[in-house]
């Protein structure tokens, strides 16, 4: 896990370099004052700090990348980070003190609050803590809220257990979008998430929709009979790029049959052998796979 | 708010003050097809600074946006009964500044809000004790641009007690105020709310007082407050009424609003007033001021409205989209093929 002092020092360079004077007198101020009075601060950000996306220097974001895994920065607010800031600067010496402050935040917070909140949760104490939290945002219809947990948010990764970890990647594929954003994906991938993928595929495949060719990926360490039948379905596929996951992921397995069925797609087997089809080549951002066919 | 939306009675809340005089004369309100009023205000662009839209169907922030609805206010009220908690309050403010405006911004539409106690429920005392403790949690949220709506129902001290407590809160805040004034004894509570903001204080300018009509507007003009106008089928203003008004007071420091809530009412009351306004050669930049800019002026002096977001239409957040059980589709609104059979 994130040191919080660690990530609440690097926070303090990158805001200082960024805001303006008065607006770093002011944050700095009440990320020492009392835990109420940063509260409120945390409310009122935008009142007192000019939204403008966070700059990073080529040394900033390689420090970044050595204190906190996994998370990133990109798209960043400083309204956003300042509130993260915030959240690392709160005092952590009384865990029940701590821990309703955080509730409380939560139960009142608007879009933009949440955001900071999810974003935050890598970097605050008592992670396990945070844990129901989390799957609340799973649960979230409002886009930019599930994003902060689920895209580049190293928590879930190493916090949710296998069911939660599923039920979060499922959803990602449901609401469109790219699963490659996930921190952890192939570390945290099993057996029965590649079942429920199969599952899901079926029923879109059923009501005359598409599956972003991606999510196959999920698939080649638990390549099966069942499986297979997939692959033939993409293999036989009119769009170009399920071929190619199909290929990717028969290629990636230990399955025989799989990687005999990928002998009857020459092409497509040597450019996934000599790696001129990766699944990067698959990681698309704006998927509409809810538009029928 | 409306109070009056089970009445039969045809705007009974001008005839009890006993000021219908030409009303015989002239038609109230002009129901007008979305047809017959399109090309009046083809390009024109609306700013709603009261509508409760949690009350609301997707087919109306659908039927809003094509008709120039850019942004709206939507204050908080009382939800046709009492609360009978904390928690109840806790989660309908959040839900303002988060579910329902995510809900409008996916249709198009800015949505800012008010938040306050308002006067039925301020009766609750013990209640309204604890809910005037969480209200700074929520009045410095961002696009939060008043405290409202506030003001008098029955006019009692309880009422008076928290409308006073609240006008405070605007004050540290610095935030303007959308009061709202009462359907019963209706001059008396309205001047009575302009004499309490004054003596607590408050510049007029600041304070929008709403749900105006002919007998109380030209006091709430002289004194410097704004005048907010609420076209609402039968208990309020008339849309034929509205275009009198704009022509006698002229455009300044007056606002149309639609009101729109849970009882019989139009969210569409701007844009077809303003439609109104222009087939009886009212300019288009009177137009613009009653129905856009001045609302924006008022409100925007909380610092929180940025034009600009809008004015040109709201971008829809590509990052934002959602599928699956949720609203947007393909980063474009959904669209439901009404009159047909099949549902995809």
């Amino acid at each position: 896990m994130v040191l919080t002092e660690d990530i609440n020092r690097l926070f303090a360079d990158l805001l200082r370099a960024q805001l303006t004077e008065a607006e770093w007198r002011w944050l700095e101020e009440k990320s020492t004052a009392s835990p109420l009075e940063l509260m409120t601060a945390f409310v009122a950000v935008p009142r007192f700090i000019g939204r403008q996306t966070v700059a990073l220097s080529t040394e900033q974001a390689i420090e970044l990348a050595e204190t906190a895994t996994g998370l990133s920065l990109e798209n960043w607010t400083t309204v956003r980070l300042s509130r993260v800031f915030l959240l690392t600067s709160l005092s952590v010496s009384d865990e029940a003190t701590y821990i309703r402050h955080i509730e409380t935040l939560f139960d009142t917070a608007e879009m933009n609050e949440l955001v900071a909140l999810y974003s935050a949760l890598p970097m605050l104490a008592f992670p396990g803590k945070w844990l129901f939290r989390a799957t609340e945002a799973v649960r979230s219809n409002v886009g930019d809220v599930f994003d902060a947990l689920v895209m580049h948010n190293p928590y879930p990764a190493k916090h949710f257990h296998e069911a939660a970890w599923n039920q979060l990647v499922l959803k990602t594929i449901f609401n469109d979008k790219p699963i490659h954003k996930i921190v952890g994906l192939a570390e945290r991938n099993n057996a029965d998430l590649a079942r429920m993928l199969s599952d899901f595929a079926h029923e879109r495949w059923a009501a005359g929709r598409a599956v972003a060719p991606e999510v196959w990926r999920l698939t080649p360490g638990f390549m099966n009979d069942r499986l297979l039948d997939d692959m033939k379905h993409l293999f036989a596929s009119k769009n170009s790029d399920d071929q190619k996951a199909a290929a990717l992921a028969c290629f990636h397995s230990n399955y025989g049959p799989a990687l005999a069925l990928l002998d009857n797609h020459e092409n497509l087997k040597n450019q996934v052998g000599h790696g001129q089809l990766t699944w990067a080549d698959l990681e698309f951002n704006d998927l509409n796979t809810y538009e029928s066919k | 708010m409306n109070q009056n939306n089970n009445s039969d009675e045809r705007n009974p809340s001008h005839f009890e003050e006993g000021g219908g005089l030409a009303a015989q004369e002239m038609p109230e309100h002009s129901d007008l097809n979305w047809e017959e009023y399109r090309e009046a205000i083809r390009g024109m662009r609306f700013f709603d600074p009261h509508i409760h839209m949690t009350s609301r169907t997707t087919d109306d922030y659908q039927a809003m946006f094509d008709a120039g609805i850019v942004a709206l206010i939507e204050p908080a009220f009382w939800l046709g009964q009492p609360r009978t908690g904390l928690s109840s309050f806790k989660d309908y403010y959040s839900s303002l500044v988060n579910w329902e405006r995510f809900r409008s911004s996916q249709f198009g539409i800015k949505h800012y809000c008010t938040i306050g106690l308002n006067s039925r429920e301020a009766n609750n005392e013990p209640l309204a004790e604890q809910v005037m403790e969480i209200l700074p949690l929520f009045l410095y949220k961002e696009g939060v641009v008043g405290v409202g709506e506030i003001g008098f129902d029955d006019q009692t001290a309880a009422e008076e007690k928290y409308y006073r407590a609240q006008l405070e809160l605007a004050k540290q805040a610095k935030l303007p105020v959308q009061v709202h004034t009462p359907h019963r004894d209706k001059k008396n509570g309205t001047e009575r709310s302009m004499a309490i903001a004054l003596e607590h204080g408050l510049d007029p300018a600041w304070v929008i007082i709403d749900h105006n009509n002919e007998e109380t507007v030209e006091s709430v003009l002289d004194q410097g407050f704004y005048a907010g106008f609420t076209i609402y089928p039968f208990t309020k203003m008339g849309n034929e009424r509205m275009v009198k008004v704009v022509e006698r007071y002229g455009p300044e420091r007056i606002m149309v609003n639609s009101a729109a809530d849970w009882g019989i009412s139009d969210p569409l009351a701007l844009p077809k007033t303003a439609a109104l306004m222009k087939m009886r050669g009212i300019p288009d930049d009177v137009i613009k001021k009653v129905t856009y800019q001045n609302a924006i002026e008022a409100f925007g002096q909380s610092g929180q409205i940025d034009e600009s977001v809008f004015a040109n239409g709201l971008a829809i957040d590509q990052s934002q989209k959602m599928n699956g059980n949720t609203i947007l589709r393909g980063g474009q609104q959904p669209r439901i093929a009404k009159d047909s059979l099949l549902i995809k």
